[in-house]
């Protein structure tokens, strides 16, 4: 036989190219490292599943792509391959000797790069390289372009599905795929249309501020959020310089996020399998906190206490178990990581285009694509949702580990934080009954309804009041983290995940930049006070405050969680790692920026202001998991979700930070794909 | 020259082992990643087979001994094994392997044990006739990789 030929001719590119191949078959192993040697990658072998998942979460930048075995003994393939999509939207390609055609689906819809059917030969694996380049690549393109409509288009491609398409669910990632994007369209077709091509084209982009969202949501409960046209919301607004395609578009991540935390919390047992938690959700009267994280600025305190909400009420929505709210806090507090890194609030906000909503659930099993991890991959969102509902990771890609655990595993995942989340309410916003919390001007009643449900306070998004309780802010940092995280994953998994970002102060609504926005958690990273905290995962940009602002006052783990905006790959990214709940929040650490929201909310897109850079290489490598990928940090089984950067569900800046870095991350930090929350990407 | 002969002669057991169908395609691409670097490669990964399908099959038999009715798990066990032979290119043995699966999912715990009893008389074959392969290619000295290999084509 001819000697094997040089993989990638001659292009330098796939040359020394780290692949990690697990397997429990020694022999398997030998043969295919040696194979790879001889394509000069560079090829690590591990015969154990759960070995690799450390060794991938220790240093998610040491591996470019994952070579799995679908049989193993001690964790099945399609875990893996949704955890790494999730956690760290690394590319993964499932191997098998069963050649058939429904497993070879099942790894698709769980996220998978590609499927090779034993005996691997040399030559397929010399084309690996390709998706790697592919995942690094597209989701950076995607992210431009794509308004909402486009995450979901985006998220159709099984291969990126991964991130935010939960993949987890065999089957129900399509459906739920499908399902949301045909309410994408439906409803928002006609603005989406209008909105998100004027937003994402040329126009100048509106910086949805806190107040600004604020204003927005407040329009929005008074008309009552199915009755809300963005024309009667325009007019309500009254804000000149605003046209009615921004808030059209606006509106239609609103709604992403919405029905995306009603998702998780209905039922996460949705096609995606969402975790039960969801189930609660339903009307997520908790909807405070998406209220809360939507004006971008939710004090810690709030998010805390909206994650508590979410997670201890059980009865709307976050049916959290006990849990779940430390999980959550946890997970906040996970998320947030340092504020330097994440996203400083006060930038603006990642472009959480619509894509943000809608794009997080990303197909692949983590969630959402967000290559970039730095927008919380909506797949974080959904994370969230599973979690309680955060747990939800939304199957976003590959099998975005984050949503499809949440899904599948809701528990497990999110080891509880979010679970309470449910995100999803009917539509509601907020799962968590009430996330009072976020009523950021009534302090933060927990039985608000969801965010942006109308009836609850408008303060909802108003930063939420001091008064807020104290438990929903995230817990600090981290845990608000976790919090974004979790909500991450619901949305993910629902679309464009409702980025309860209940700041306290005054968010500018940036909650859930991306659809991902943790719905679940309520992300809302009620921050106290007014800190413009991004509550928003997706680092929105919070706007209000300046960027960094977001630390303010305990916050920090909610900008941690919310990956912010700026810093969104930091933020989320990081976040999500650490979250390992679900993943969401991200930016466990630094999401600090979460809620930046609004301010720089057309940062997203912008790739946030310097602050975006998106370390998204960086942050994305970890990040992976920030956006709703749970860091490993062992949270709790890390949704997976987590991962996508934190970065809050805009794209913010996702698309660029997209970087590969990971390259091979899936999606699922990068929540680069999720869309603005709110649509920020346009400005005022 | 008398590396040469045994070169031939390695060349021709390899021949026939694909001829009979022990073999398959897989083996020469898990030869041909010999090089200088891993000159023994192949015959280190085959050792590696047996050692490993050794104890697969132990697996198998202790599972249907002790869980008589468990064809999932029986089945679940020599997928594994399945794996491994995909790797080396032991088709014969595969054979076998597929038709006990076959009967795991028919149910058949009689057709099973009958596959199983084939599955290891296979197993013993192959390892037979390698080890006299390689042992042939060692003596033969280095320069049998190049010859094997176009002999064995």
């Amino acid at each position: 036989m001819a000697p094997p030929e040089e993989a990638g001719g001659g292009d330098q590119f796939p040359v020394g190219m780290k692949v990690l191949v697990v397997d429990d078959d020694q022999t398997c192993l030998a043969v295919l490292k040696r194979m790879l040697i001889q394509c000069r990658y560079d090829a690590t072998t591990c015969s154990q599943a759960t070995r690799a998942l450390a060794m991938l979460r220790e240093n998610r930048g040491a591996f470019d792509v994952i070579i799995s075995d679908v049989h193993m003994p001690d964790m099945d393939g399609f875990r893996l391959l949704e955890l790494v999509g999730l956690e760290m939207d690394l590319p993964v390609i499932m191997m098998s000797a069963d050649s058939r055609t429904d497993l070879v689906m099942k790894g698709i819809k769980h996220g998978a790069c590609d499927y090779l059917i034993k005996p691997v030969r040399m030559e397929e694996l010399k084309n690996i390289w390709q998706h790697v380049v592919r995942k690094k690549f597209g989701g950076n393109k995607e992210h431009e372009h794509s308004g909402s409509l486009d995450d979901t288009d985006r998220n159709r491609p099984t291969n990126n599905d991964n991130e935010y398409a939960s993949s987890a669910n065999d089957g129900a990632e399509d459906s739920w795929k499908s399902q949301k994007k045909k309410r994408d369209k439906e409803e928002d077709d006609s603005e989406l249309e209008s909105g998100d091509p004027s937003n994402n084209s040329k126009k100048p982009r509106v910086v949805w501020s806190v107040e600004l969202h604020q204003q927005f949501v407040n329009a929005v409960n008074h008309l009552g959020i199915d009755k809300a046209v963005p024309k009667k919301i325009l007019e309500l607004m009254n804000v000149p310089g605003l046209t009615r395609e921004n808030v059209a578009s606006h509106l239609q991540k609103f709604r992403l996020y919405l029905k995306r935390i009603a998702q998780h919390h209905a039922g996460m047992g949705n096609p995606y399998g969402v975790p039960a938690s969801s189930a609660q959700v339903a009307s997520l009267g908790g909807l405070d906190f998406q209220a809360l994280a939507a004006s971008g600025q939710i004090p810690p305190q709030a998010l805390a206490a909206l994650q508590d909400e979410l997670l201890g009420r059980p009865t709307n929505n976050l049916v959290l178990p006990g849990r779940d709210q430390s999980s959550l806090r946890l997970a906040a507090v996970k998320g947030n990581k340092p504020h330097g890194e994440q996203i400083a609030f006060g930038q603006p906000i990642y472009k959480v285009q619509n894509n943000s909503y809608a794009a997080l659930p990303q197909n692949s099993p983590a969630v959402g694509r967000m290559p970039s991890f730095s927008a919380w991959p909506n797949n974080k969102l959904g994370m969230a949702d599973s979690m309680s509902a955060l747990g939800n990771v939304n199957n976003s890609q590959n099998s975005n580990i984050g949503l499809h655990e949440l899904q599948q595993q809701p528990d497990t995942m999110l080891s509880g934080t979010l679970h309470t989340l449910d995100v999803k309410p009917s539509g509601i916003v907020m799962p968590s009954q009430s996330l009072n919390t976020f009523p950021a001007s009534e302090g933060l009643s927990p039985n608000q309804n969801p965010l942006i449900v109308p009836s609850q306070s408008s303060g909802y998004l108003t930063g939420i009041p001091p008064s807020m309780k104290p438990e929903l802010v995230l817990p600090t940092s981290q845990s608000s983290n976790n919090l974004l995280g979790g909500i991450d994953l619901i949305n993910q998994a629902s679309t464009s995940q409702p980025f309860i970002s209940s700041h306290g102060g005054n968010l500018s609504g940036l909650m859930n930049r991306n659809s991902n926005v943790i719905p679940s958690q309520g992300i809302s990273n009620f921050q106290t006070g007014n800190t413009p905290y991004l509550v928003n995962q997706n680092s929105m940009g919070m706007g209000s405050k300046p960027p960094g602002v977001l630390k303010t006052e305990s916050t920090d783990s909610l900008n941690q969680s919310y990956g912010y905006v700026n810093h969104m790959d930091s933020g989320l990214l990081s976040s999500q790692s650490k979250n390992a709940q679900f993943g969401f929040l991200q930016s466990q650490n630094d999401v600090t920026g979460g809620w930046s929201s609004l301010q720089n909310m057309d940062c997203f897109r912008n790739t946030v202001g310097p602050s975006q850079p998106v370390s998204s290489s960086s942050s994305f490598h970890s990040s992976n998991a920030a956006l709703g990928k749970l860091p490993d940090q062992g949270r709790g089984k890390n949704l997976g979700f987590v991962g996508k950067g934190t970065c809050i569900p805009n794209r913010f800046a996702v698309d660029e930070i997209e970087s590969p870095t990971n390259s091979l991350s899936h999606s699922i930090g990068s929540s680069g794909d999720i869309p603005d929350m709110f649509g920020f990407s346009g400005q005022m | 020259m008398d590396y040469a002969n045994l070169r031939r002669q390695a060349a021709s057991l390899k021949r026939s082992l694909f001829d009979q169908g022990y073999l398959d395609e897989q083996f020469c691409q898990v030869e041909d990643l010999q090089d200088e670097a891993s000159p023994n490669f192949a015959e280190e990964v085959v050792s590696l087979f047996f050692k490993d399908s050794a104890r697969l099959v132990t697996n198998i038999e202790q599972a249907m001994e002790k869980y008589p009715k468990d064809f999932n798990r029986w089945d679940a066990h020599m997928q594994q094994l399945r794996g491994s032979c995909f790797s080396i290119g032991a088709s014969k043995m595969n054979n076998e392997c597929t038709s006990f699966r076959n009967s795991c999912r028919e149910e058949n715990a009689e057709g099973c044990r009958r596959s199983f009893q084939k599955v290891k008389r296979e197993h013993a074959v192959l390892r037979q006739k390698l080890e006299s392969y390689f042992q042939l290619l060692r003596q033969a000295g280095p320069a049998r990789t190049t010859a094997v290999r176009s002999g064995g084509k």
